[in-house]
């Protein structure tokens, strides 16, 4: 019974709204661990789904769902940790709705039905809207309002894109379920034209949502007004489950054999994300924000990869699952960065190595993984996706990908270089004086970096089975 | 050419998309949307798909949703705050009006050059759901009242729905339900935002909206 899963978080997230802050906060970690308990069974397991024609267990979906279960749980334990240190109003509501949202992003992964799927992705919507106004300033709701607003045009544009392909099935006279997998198995009939709009208006829709330039406007708000566990969520998971359909709807064209024409597009779009990120990046002032273009920058790559096919889009999926991974770790120690120093601005935090050490490791490290270094996972990923543009001939799109990777690090690492070793100037006083750290708000952290560590070097065969599974959909593979 | 039942509504709705595009006043606005509502989910039971229990009861239930709660759930939030009538518009209204002509004749010719005749008898049911859709974007584009353009939102939506009841009779109700709850849920959300904005800010202009940027 596949729909346990997002049930389960489901029920607790409606009851949390009743509960009080002590009993809310366990049920937000207990939660977590049921999930993440429920989520190794199930990739163990891959049973059928109860209502097979509206969820199944993809490798792609099983993926994203891991990935999910274990941030969500890691940050959990960490949410406990912040809440008791920042002053948030009506807890019950934040804690319920992490839960509710916990609960609609593992119906993403876990949909099979095209509508379904779009049901799933809007509910993520309006499920951490609350999130994002959780701090009831005016700047949050002015972050919530372009939130929901600009995702919900978005993804009624991927509505449309997925009622064209319906009208492909029509006019090519196929009569199969509405499922991505069914589709898949049946690509060949359907009406070429209607499948590409409906391909184009899905990856505008859903890349709204991920984070694609230039639909990416409400990102770097939402991902710096919401608070830090929020963060990591909406950049760790959301992401990806916005890419997953995305991925879904490549599969098709793949299948259709339009794979080039998808390829085409979603590298074009990679690349302006990419270069987007790079312009801002360099002249950002708030540390929040700085996370949130570099998220832009790496949905960019993984849309890159995934336009490339071949060994790129295994590079893809590596990327993919180490972004979650330390982009969520680095949202976490944003968090205790601004717990510590109650400012957002860049110039206003300062020597973090001396005044933070446990941060400022986690901080430091989780930079060095983003930026592509070797010991952590995106290194891999980013030098398979180089390696298949030089393979298939793109040599200008990977000079011009290189080069503005090269821009991003410099910009971000110049920023954090302030943030970490420039002298902190605040009035006079207590200027040395380290912040006290709690290991529920440092440990989730390293365990993240850690896991991405150890990926990089130790693949489980299953783990790599199932990228190879998903990929090979869209021509990818280890070739 | 006969004009059967279903073209004669529709072609009410395109008058009413004109009829918005010059309204300066909320709740004139939101009357229209509601009708929209009410056309685009009475369709489905002219198209000639078979129509059995169920299906009248999602109609219903489509109509109950699209054609009163929401638009009243906008029209309560107008009352309780006391919103500024005014749609405050970026492009004015005549121009808007002729965008509003030049768009449905863009519309109508387009649908005639897509090939799809073959699944829709209706000559109007593409183009005005196209003009739908399209006017919807236009309103949320050049309108600089947040509430007006939450009802560009819900009139993009009406119209996809209105492109999706066309073809689709293979979406099940359940799934059609699904959909509909969430854009509900959606304005809802939008709603509840739209009152806190008029509580920060005293005015529901986008103008004020625009601190976070880079």
């Amino acid at each position: 019974m596949v729909e346990i899963i997002f049930l389960t978080p489901f029920v607790t997230g409606i009851i949390a709204f009743f509960l009080p802050r002590a009993i809310g906060r366990q049920l937000l970690v207990g939660t977590g661990a049921i999930h993440l308990i429920l989520s190794l069974l199930l990739w163990k397991n891959r049973p059928e789904a109860f209502f097979s024609s509206y969820f199944a267990v993809t490798p792609e979906g099983l993926l994203s769902l891991l990935v999910i279960s274990l941030l969500f749980f890691l940050i959990s334990i960490y949410t406990v940790g912040y809440l008791k240190e920042s002053e948030i109003q009506a807890e019950n509501i934040f804690t319920g709705f992490m839960l509710l949202f916990l609960s609609t992003m593992t119906m993403v992964t876990l949909s099979d039905h095209i509508m379904v799927f779009w049901i799933a992705i809007e509910a993520t919507t309006i499920a951490s809207a609350p999130l994002i106004y959780t701090h009831r300033s005016s700047a949050s709701l002015e972050a919530t309002w372009k939130y929901v607003l600009i995702c919900s045009v978005g993804i009624a544009m991927a509505l449309l894109g997925s009622v064209f392909i319906t009208l492909s099935m029509d006019i090519g006279n196929v009569d199969v379920p509405l499922s991505f997998s069914a589709l898949t198995t049946v690509a060949e009939a359907l009406d070429p034209l209607w499948l590409k709009v409906g391909f184009v208006l899905i990856l505008v829709g859903y890349g709204t949502k991920m984070g694609l330039a230039p639909m990416h406007t409400w990102l770097p708000d939402a991902h710096s007004e919401a608070p830090s566990p929020a963060s990591a969520l909406l950049s760790g998971v959301l992401l990806n489950c916005a890419y997953l359909g995305i991925f879904k709807t490549n599969k098709i064209m793949y299948a259709a054999g339009l794979g080039d024409f998808s390829g085409a597009i979603l590298i074009i779009f990679g690349l302006m994300s990419i270069g987007a990120a790079a312009t801002f990046i360099l002249k950002q002032k708030e540390y929040k924000r700085m996370l949130a273009y570099s998220s832009i920058e790496n949905m960019g790559i993984i849309a890159f990869g995934t336009g490339i096919g071949g060994i790129a889009a295994y590079g893809a999926m590596i990327c993919m699952i180490h972004h979650s991974l330390i982009k969520s770790s680095l949202f976490l120690s944003s968090g205790n960065i601004l717990l510590g120093y109650g400012d957002r601005m860049i110039q206003n935090t300062g020597d973090l190595v001396s005044r933070m050490p446990k941060t400022f490791v986690a901080f430091f490290s989780g930079f060095a993984g983003i930026s592509g270094f070797p010991p952590f996972g995106i290194f891999i990923g980013e030098l398979f996706i180089i390696v298949g543009a030089f393979r298939t001939g793109h040599y200008i799109t990977a000079g011009i990908f290189i080069a503005t990777l090269c821009v991003i690090f410099a910009g971000f690492a110049n920023q954090v270089m302030k943030i970490s070793f420039d002298d902190f100037h605040k009035g006079d006083s207590n200027t040395t004086i380290q912040i006290k750290e709690k290991a529920s708000l440092v440990w989730p952290q390293y365990i993240l970096l850690l896991t991405s560590l150890i990926l990089c070097f130790f693949m489980p065969d299953t783990l790599y089975q199932t990228i190879i599974d998903a990929v090979t959909a869209i021509g990818g593979g280890l070739k | 050419m006969i004009l059967n039942p279903v073209d004669t509504i529709l072609s009410l709705v395109l008058l009413s998309v004109l009829f918005s595009f010059g309204s300066s006043r909320l709740p004139g606005l939101i009357m229209v949307v509601g009708f929209q509502g009410i056309v685009v989910s009475i369709v489905p039971l002219f198209v000639g798909h078979d129509m059995n229990a169920g299906g009248m009861i999602f109609t219903l239930v489509t109509l109950l949703i699209r054609g009163i709660i929401i638009p009243m759930s906008i029209y309560t939030v107008i009352k309780k705050v006391a919103i500024r009538r005014e749609v405050e518009p970026i492009i004015g209204y005549h121009a808007s009006i002729l965008c509003g002509l030049g768009l449905i004749v863009a519309a109508t010719y387009v649908s005639r050059q897509l090939n799809i005749s073959s699944i829709s008898s209706y000559t109007l049911l593409f183009p005005t759901a196209i003009a739908l859709l399209i006017s919807g974007m236009f309103l949320l584009m050049a309108r600089r009242n947040a509430i007006a353009m939450v009802l560009g939102y819900i009139m993009m939506e009406n119209g996809i729905y209105l492109v999706g009841s066309t073809f689709s009779a293979r979406a099940r109700h359940i799934v059609e339900f699904g959909i509909l709850l969430d854009v509900l849920a959606g304005v809802m959300i939008m709603a509840i935002i739209l009152q806190n904005i008029k509580q920060t800010f005293d005015d529901v202009d986008t103008d004020l909206l625009r601190t976070l940027k880079e």
